[in-house]
């Protein structure tokens, strides 16, 4: 059974439509990736999930709970994480500051530290001076430490040198392979449908394709296809 | 001389409630983002329940209770007002909708108060603590002193060792990324303005016997507040204490100088102006954070 099921969904920004009746599914101990070309909306659709802006339409459940009138607030408390694009540390906050903000009753500051072993030495660092792949692991580590079901990634690559990339979305990986279903967002689409079990490609807010990962992958013909229209 | 330095000294309980009203200013200012000019309005409406209570015969300290409980509940209202309306606005913005409600809670005042009508404000603590340089050191005055620098060292301790205070500050560097993780930003916000209400209606109990207890006189001591934070870069909370300090010091002194003494309102203009072109720091007052 799908962890994150949303239906018919529509957001609008400044009065128009960005995202609209769009359904997805995202499953328990999957990735499901999300690709698109630059303003199809796919930012867009994470907020709206997440709460950061208001949805016009549709539902958004989490294990069966309508969860779209909710504050994002009470969204993460029903299990809902999310890396928003940018890498939004808390500059003013050491690394340790970062992840204890987000230490939610059951999790440990340890499954952090091993997930990506690299923070460790950074403890003390405030995170404003760490370096963009050292900020891109610390708020997926802290968004880990809320105890998530579901798990939202916005672009985590942009900006990484592609072997800092490849280091992340084996983290991914893992996390997904734990029990934890996964959304990424990427522009980085081949690497990402390496590591993802179900692929949807989004064009002017709507889903266009919705099918298994490696079969994208190896049709670059296609992928090129959904992306420019056609 | 010896008149300068009783008239300096008599201006040390203005400079307590000066910094103690700027420290509020700028950990209000740090934690929820907003240039808060309802500051000194939020104590005024505090000791002003103090006032009516005692005025209606109760007895002095369960009135003093009363009143702190009444000014931290305004400072709630006014800190729900701000993050339920204005939490996304910008910091002008923000800043702006404060003088709005200034001038609303000044108005309520003046009416339910009687505008210029006597009011019998009780002394809580009367007489001098000691002798400096044979001038009298107020009570009063070494309170207020006290509460400030007590303000200061408490709100770095519960920002740095607490949770709730890494929580604080994790909302006041990126409030959207600490609501995405479960924090109860609101709450959060509402204790802020909950805490400084609380002390700032206390410091005005103190100061209102020496002020003419009228709501509107009361509420502006926003302003000298506001420069003494403005000295302090709206960040840093000691230098915010000395400044508020200094200009309560500056003002006495002035009211003795027959000259200047009627210009005296006028010293947190200038000092706001002086640290103004002094830092060149005028961004200060439109940063977001
Ligand atoms: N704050 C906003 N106000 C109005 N329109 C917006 C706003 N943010 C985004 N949009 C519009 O919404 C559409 C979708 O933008 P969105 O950022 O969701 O796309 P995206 O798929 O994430 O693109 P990218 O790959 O560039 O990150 C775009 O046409 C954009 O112009
Ligand atoms: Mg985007």
């Amino acid at each position: 059974m799908s962890k994150l099921v949303v239906s018919n969904l529509s957001i609008n920004r400044s009065e128009l439509p960005v995202v609209s009746s769009l359904d997805i599914a995202v499953e328990s101990g999957a990735i499901s990736v999300l690709l698109g070309a630059n303003g199809a909306g796919k930012t867009t659709l994470l907020e709206g999930l997440s709460g950061i802006i208001p949805v016009a339409g549709g539902t958004i459940e989490i294990d069966g709970r309508e969860i779209q009138k909710a504050r994002p607030g009470v969204r993460s408390r029903e299990g809902l994480a999310h890396v928003e694009q940018g890498r939004t540390v808390f500059r003013q906050l050491t690394t340790e500051e970062n992840l204890r903000v987000s230490l939610h009753a059951g999790a440990d500051i340890a499954e952090a530290y091993a997930l990506f072993p690299e923070l460790v030495q950074r403890r003390s660092v405030k995170a404003s001076l760490l370096s963009g792949g050292e900020q891109q692991m610390l708020v997926i580590a802290r968004a880990l430490l809320t105890r998530p079901k579901v798990l939202l990634i916005d672009e985590m690559s942009a900006g990484l040198a592609p072997v800092i990339v490849t280091r992340l979305m084996s983290a991914v990986r893992k996390l997904a392979d734990n029990g934890l279903a996964v959304l990424l967002v990427e522009q980085f689409a081949a690497l990402a449908l390496s590591i993802g079990n179900r692929a949807y490609v989004m064009r002017r807010g709507r889903v266009v394709h919705d099918g298994d990962c490696l079969k994208l992958l190896k049709s670059p013909g296609e992928l090129h296809r959904l992306y420019l229209g056609g | 001389m010896n008149a300068l330095l009783t008239s300096a000294v008599a201006g040390l309980t203005a400079g307590g409630t000066y910094a103690l009203l700027g420290v509020c200013a700028v950990f209000t200012y740090r934690l929820v983002a907003v240039v808060n000019f309802t500051g000194a309005a939020i104590g005024t409406a505090g000791t002003f329940v103090l006032i009516a209570l005692y005025e209606a015969g109760y007895p002095i300290w369960p009135s003093v209770a009363a009143g702190i409980a009444a000014g931290t509940l305004v400072g709630v209202a006014i800190g729900y007002i701000m993050t339920r309306w204005f939490g996304e606005a910008s910091a002008s913005t923000k800043a702006a909708v404060t003088v709005a409600l200034l001038v609303g809670i000044i108005a309520i005042g003046l009416r339910l108060t009687g505008g210029q009508h006597p009011h019998n404000m009780p002394e809580l603590f009367p007489g001098s603590a000691f002798r400096m340089a044979g001038v009298e050191v107020t009570i009063a005055s070494v309170l207020t002193i006290g509460l400030a620098a007590l303000f200061t060292v408490l709100a770095d301790l519960f920002l740095n060792r607490t949770k709730v205070g890494l929580n604080l500050r994790a909302l006041a560097d990126r409030p959207m990324a600490a609501e995405l993780l479960g924090i109860r930003v609101q709450l959060l916000s509402l204790l802020v303005w909950g805490m400084t209400g609380a002390f700032t209606t206390f410091a005005l109990m103190i100061i209102a016997p020496q002020r003419s207890p009228n709501f509107m006189t009361l509420s502006l001591l926003v302003v000298p507040a506001l420069a003494a934070a403005l000295v302090g870069l709206f960040r840093s909370f000691w230098r915010t204490l000395a400044g508020g300090i200094v200009l309560g010091l500056v003002e006495g002194m002035a009211s003795s100088i027959d000259s200047v003494s009627q210009y005296r309102s006028a010293i947190p203009f200038l000092v706001v102006l002086a640290v103004l072109l002094w830092s060149q720091r005028e961004a200060r007052w439109d940063e977001a954070r």
